[in-house]
C-alpha cells in the first residue's frame, strides 16, 4: 500500500509539472522546481511601470518592447491632465512581447494601445484583434506621411495601425578610413565610390588590401539580411507557398563572398564584437585591433545604436565626429513601431486619440524631432518619469510635412557634428519616398529567422548550398505547419 | 464510535482539498486542455479553431526536426544525468561517512547547491559571452597558445551541445547530493555497525546497505529528473539564438514546442501534439522505472510466511 501511495504521488508530481509546463514556459529541473523561474516569465514582473493610477483620472493601458513611447504617454498626459497613461515594457529580445501581447488576446488583460514592430505588425494587421482607424486617414494625409507609414497597417482596404517613424536604411562610414583607402571622405564622392554591390564588393577588396587586413569592410553578416530582403520583387508567401526571391540569391552569394574573402569581421549582429566595432575597440583573439569600415543601419540606428556606442565604456577610445552617412548600394527600409488600438479595449476612444497624438499630431512630431522631451520637461508632467526618460533629437518622424519644417533646424545639432557636419535629416529625407513595403508579411520574421544558422552553417563550409536550404525549410515547417514548402 | 469515525475522515477531507483543489486546477485541467488542444488547429491569432483529428500529431511525425529533437532532449539529459548521479554517489558516502569525517559539511553543501540558485537566463548569458568569437575564452586560449587561431565556438554543435551538458550537470549535482545524502543519513547507524561487526569492508557496505535502503530516494530522483530532462528548455533556449542553433544541435522537444507556440499566428494546437507526445513518452518511462526498480521482497515475505 505505501508503495502504491508512494507511485501514485510521484505520478501525480509528474503529470502535475507536465501538466502545468505545458501551458506555461516550461522549465529544466532535474526536481521538483516550479514553472514560476522560467525566464520569459520574468521580465514583465519585474519591469518598472508607472505607479498606481492615480484617482479620478481615467486609466489608459499602453504596451511597449521599449521604453520609447513611454515619452509619448507623459507628453500625453500633459495635454490630456485627466488621463493616467499606464505604460508597461516588456522586451522583445526572444520574443517575450509577442508572446505576452498574444496570451491576453480575447482575455479582460488585454491592453488599449499596443506598439508593434516590423516583425509582427502584419500578423496583428492582418487579424481580427485590431481595431479600424481608417478614419484617420485624411490626417496622414493632410499631414503628407510617407506611404510605408500606413501601408503597413492596412489590409483590404482598412487602416489599422500607424507609425510615428519612418525608418529608409542608410550605409555608415568611418570618414578616417575612406580617406586613408579612398582619398575622399566627401559622402557624394563616396556614393559613386559605393554605388551599387558590386562597387561595395571591389571596395571590400580595396579596404582589406590597404589595411593590410586590419580593417574589415562590415562587422557581421546580418548586416546584409535587411538590405537584400528589402529589395525582392516577390514576398516569401506566394499562395501558400514559400518563395525565395532572386535577390535572397543573390544575399547568400554576397554575404559567402565576404565571410570567404575575409572581408567581414565575423561578429554577430547586437553582440559584443559588434558593438565595440562602432568605437574602434575591437579586437582579435590575439589582441590586434580591428576596425570596421561601414554598418549598415537605418535612420533609427544612427540615435539608438551608433551613437551611444560610439565610445568605448571606458572611455579610450571614440569614433564621434567620423561617421559619415550615404545611401549605399541598394535602398532599403528595416524596422519601425506602430501604433494600434485593441479592438476589446474599453477605452476606444481614449485609445483612438492617444494613436492619433503618437502618429499623426504635427506639434508632438515636431517635439518628438527636435528633442523638446527632454528629462526636465517630463518630470514636470510627471515627477515619477525615471531619469534616464527623454527623446533625443533626430528620430526621423513619418510625416513630410513636420521633416521638411524641420530639416534645416538639424544643419548644426550634435547629431551633425556626430556625422561631421552632415545633415543625415536631410539624407533620410531624400530616401523616404523610395521605401515601400508592399511585400512585407506576418510570417516574414520568422522565415528570416529561420534561414540564420543555416546560413551560418553554409558560411562555416560545414552543410553544402542544398543542405542550408533543405535545413532552412524543415526550420520554416516546423514553425508553419500550413505552409506549402517546394 | 460511528460518529467519530465520521468527523475524522470529515476533517482529512478537508486538509488534502487545498493540494486536490489546486491539482485539478492547475494540474489535471491544464493536461486535459492541452490534448484537447492537440486535435484542433487552434491558433492565438484567430478566435476559434476547428477539430482536425490526428493531423497535428501526422505532421509531427513526419518532421525529421522532431526526431533530431527527441534524440537531442533525451542525449542531453542522459550526458547530464549519469555523471550527475555518480558525483552525486561519491560525494554523499563521502560526506556521511563517519570515519572520514569531513568538515563544514553545511558549507559544502550550500557551495554545490549554490549554481542551482542562479537565474538560468544570467547563467546562459554568462557562457554565451564566454564563449562568443570575440570573447575571453578564445582570447585566452590563443594568447596562451592552446589554440592556433580563434574558434567560432557558438557555431559549433559538439562544444554548444557540451556547454548545455555541463551547465545542466553543474546547476543539478548539488540538489541531486543533498537528496541522496538526506536518504543515507536516514539509515540508521546500528545497521552500519552491525554490518563492521560482521566484517564488511566500505564496498560491501555501500552496496549490500547503502544502496538497497536509497532505493526510494533513487527512484525519486530518477523520475523528478527525468520529467524534468524530458522538458528541458530554459538553457538551451536562451544559449543560442532560441532555435536550437548551431545546426538544431542544442534543439530540445521543448524548444519545438515553444516554436511552435510562438510562431507569428501561435499555433497552440500544434504546440499541444508535442507536448502530448513529450507526456506520453516521459509517462510511459517513468512507469518503466517503477516497474523495474520495484520492491521485489514483498513476494518473498509471503512465500516465507505461506
Amino acid at each position: 500500500m505505501k508503495r502504491l501511495l508512494f507511485v501514485f504521488s510521484i505520478l501525480l508530481i509528474a503529470s502535475m509539472m507536465l501538466g502545468a509546463c505545458a501551458k506555461a514556459a516550461p522549465t529544466e529541473a532535474p526536481a521538483d522546481v516550479p514553472p514560476a523561474d522560467a525566464p520569459t516569465d520574468v521580465p514583465a514582473a519585474e519591469l518598472p511601470t508607472t505607479p498606481p493610477p492615480a484617482e479620478g483620472k481615467t486609466v489608459l493601458n499602453v504596451w511597449s518592447f521599449t521604453n520609447e513611447i513611454l515619452t509619448m504617454g507623459v507628453a500625453f498626459e500633459k495635454t490630456h491632465p485627466d488621463v493616467d497613461v499606464i505604460y508597461t515594457m516588456i522586451p522583445m529580445t526572444n520574443g517575450e512581447y509577442q508572446t505576452k501581447l498574444m496570451a491576453t488576446l480575447g482575455t479582460d488583460a488585454v491592453p488599449d494601445v499596443v506598439a508593434l514592430e516590423a516583425a509582427f505588425v502584419k500578423s496583428y494587421v492582418e487579424s481580427d484583434f485590431l481595431a479600424d482607424l481608417s478614419d484617420m486617414m485624411p490626417l496622414a494625409e493632410e499631414l503628407k506621411m510617407y506611404p510605408f507609414v500606413y501601408e503597413v497597417g492596412t489590409v483590404d482596404g482598412i487602416t489599422k495601425a500607424y507609425a510615428y517613424q519612418a525608418t529608409p536604411g542608410a550605409l555608415f562610414y568611418r570618414r578616417s578610413l575612406a580617406k586613408e583607402y579612398f582619398g575622399t571622405d566627401d559622402p557624394v564622392e563616396m556614393q559613386a565610390i559605393l554605388g551599387d554591390m558590386d562597387k561595395y564588393v571591389a571596395a571590400a577588396e580595396v579596404v582589406k588590401t590597404k589595411s593590410n587586413g586590419d580593417t574589415f569592410m562590415v562587422a557581421s553578416n546580418g548586416d546584409f539580411m535587411n538590405l537584400f530582403y528589402a529589395n525582392r520583387e516577390q514576398p516569401w508567401v506566394v499562395d501558400d507557398t514559400l518563395t525565395v526571391d532572386p535577390m535572397v540569391d543573390k544575399m547568400v552569394e554576397t554575404v559567402k563572398i565576404f565571410r570567404d574573402n575575409g572581408y567581414e569581421a565575423k561578429a554577430t549582429q547586437w553582440q559584443e564584437g559588434w558593438f565595440a566595432g562602432m568605437n574602434d575597440s575591437l579586437k582579435d583573439a590575439e589582441g590586434n585591433a580591428k576596425k570596421i569600415f561601414s554598418y549598415f543601419l537605418p535612420t533609427w540606428g544612427l540615435p539608438y545604436v551608433l551613437a551611444p556606442n560610439a565610445t568605448s565604456a571606458d572611455g579610450a577610445s571614440t569614433t564621434v565626429g567620423d561617421w559619415a552617412v550615404i545611401t549605399g548600394p541598394l535602398p532599403y527600409q528595416w524596422g519601425g513601431t506602430w501604433l494600434g488600438v485593441m479592438k476589446d479595449t474599453k477605452q476606444a476612444e481614449l485609445a483612438r486619440e492617444f494613436v492619433r497624438f503618437c502618429t499623426l499630431d504635427e506639434e508632438n512630431l515636431t517635439n518628438w524631432a527636435t528633442g523638446v522631451y527632454t528629462n526636465e520637461y517630463l518630470k514636470a508632467i510627471d515627477p515619477n518619469v525615471p531619469d534616464d526618460q527623454y527623446q533625443a533629437a533626430g528620430d526621423f518622424v513619418g510625416s513630410q510635412v513636420v521633416v521638411e519644417k524641420i530639416t534645416a533646424s538639424f544643419d548644426d545639432s550634435e547629431l551633425s557634428k556626430f556625422l561631421g557636419g552632415q545633415n543625415s535629416y536631410g539624407g533620410f529625407a531624400a530616401a523616404a519616398p523610395t521605401v515601400n513595403a508592399r511585400l512585407m508579411q506576418g510570417s516574414d520574421d520568422a522565415i528570416q529567422r529561420a534561414l540564420n544558422d543555416p546560413l551560418n552553417s553554409y558560411l562555416e563550409g560545414t552543410v553544402t548550398l542544398d543542405e542550408m536550404w533543405t535545413l532552412w525549410k524543415d526550420a520554416v515547417r516546423n514553425e508553419f505547419p500550413e505552409l506549402i514548402i517546394p | 464510535m460511528m460518529r467519530s469515525n465520521y468527523r475524522k475522515n470529515y476533517y482529512g477531507y478537508l486538509f488534502i482539498a487545498p493540494f486536490v483543489i489546486g491539482f485539478l486546477v492547475f494540474g489535471l485541467y491544464p493536461l486535459y486542455n492541452t490534448i484537447a488542444l492537440s486535435f484542433t488547429n487552434t491558433t492565438m491569432m484567430k478566435a476559434d479553431g476547428a477539430f482536425v483529428g490526428l493531423q497535428n500529431f501526422e505532421r509531427l511525425f513526419a518532421d525529421k526536426t522532431f526526431f533530431t529533437a527527441i534524440t537531442n532532449t533525451w542525449s542531453l539529459w542522459l550526458m547530464n544525468f549519469i555523471p550527475q548521479l555518480g558525483i552525486a554517489l561519491l560525494l554523499s558516502v563521502w560526506f556521511t561517512n563517519t570515519r572520514l569525517r569531513i568538515k563544514g559539511g553545511g558549507i559544502w553543501r550550500m557551495l554545490f547547491y549554490m549554481p542551482n540558485l542562479l537565474m538560468p537566463s544570467a547563467i546562459a548569458a554568462l557562457y554565451f559571452s564566454l564563449f562568443s568569437y570575440y570573447g575571453p575564452v578564445n582570447q585566452f586560449m590563443v594568447r596562451a597558445d592552446l589554440l592556433p587561431e580563434a574558434v567560432d565556438f557558438i557555431r559549433s554543435p559538439d562544444v554548444m551541445r557540451g556547454l548545455v551538458v555541463f551547465i545542466q550537470w553543474w546547476m543539478w549535482f548539488g540538489q541531486t547530493t543533498i537528496l541522496i545524502m538526506a536518504g543515507m543519513t536516514s539509515i540508521s547507524v546500528s545497521v552500519y555497525e552491525a554490518a563492521i561487526i560482521d566484517g564488511a569492508s566500505i564496498w560491501q557496505m555501500f552496496r549490500y546497505v547503502t544502496l538497497p535502503l536509497i532505493k526510494p530516494v533513487m527512484i525519486f530522483i530518477l523520475v523528478t529528473s527525468l520529467v524534468g530532462g524530458m522538458q528541458m528548455f530554459d538553457i538551451p533556449f536562451l544559449l543560442t539564438d532560441g532555435r536550437g542553433s548551431p545546426a538544431n544541435s542544442i534543439l530540445t522537444s521543448n524548444i519545438m514546442m515553444y516554436m511552435r507556440f510562438r510562431s507569428s499566428q501561435g499555433h497552440i494546437g500544434a504546440a499541444s501534439a508535442v507536448g502530448v507526445v513529450v507526456f506520453i513518452m516521459t509517462s510511459f518511462v517513468a512507469l518503466l522505472i517503477f516497474y523495474l526498480l520495484r520492491e521485489k521482497s514483498d513476494k518473498k515475505v509471503k512465500e516465507v510466511r505461506s
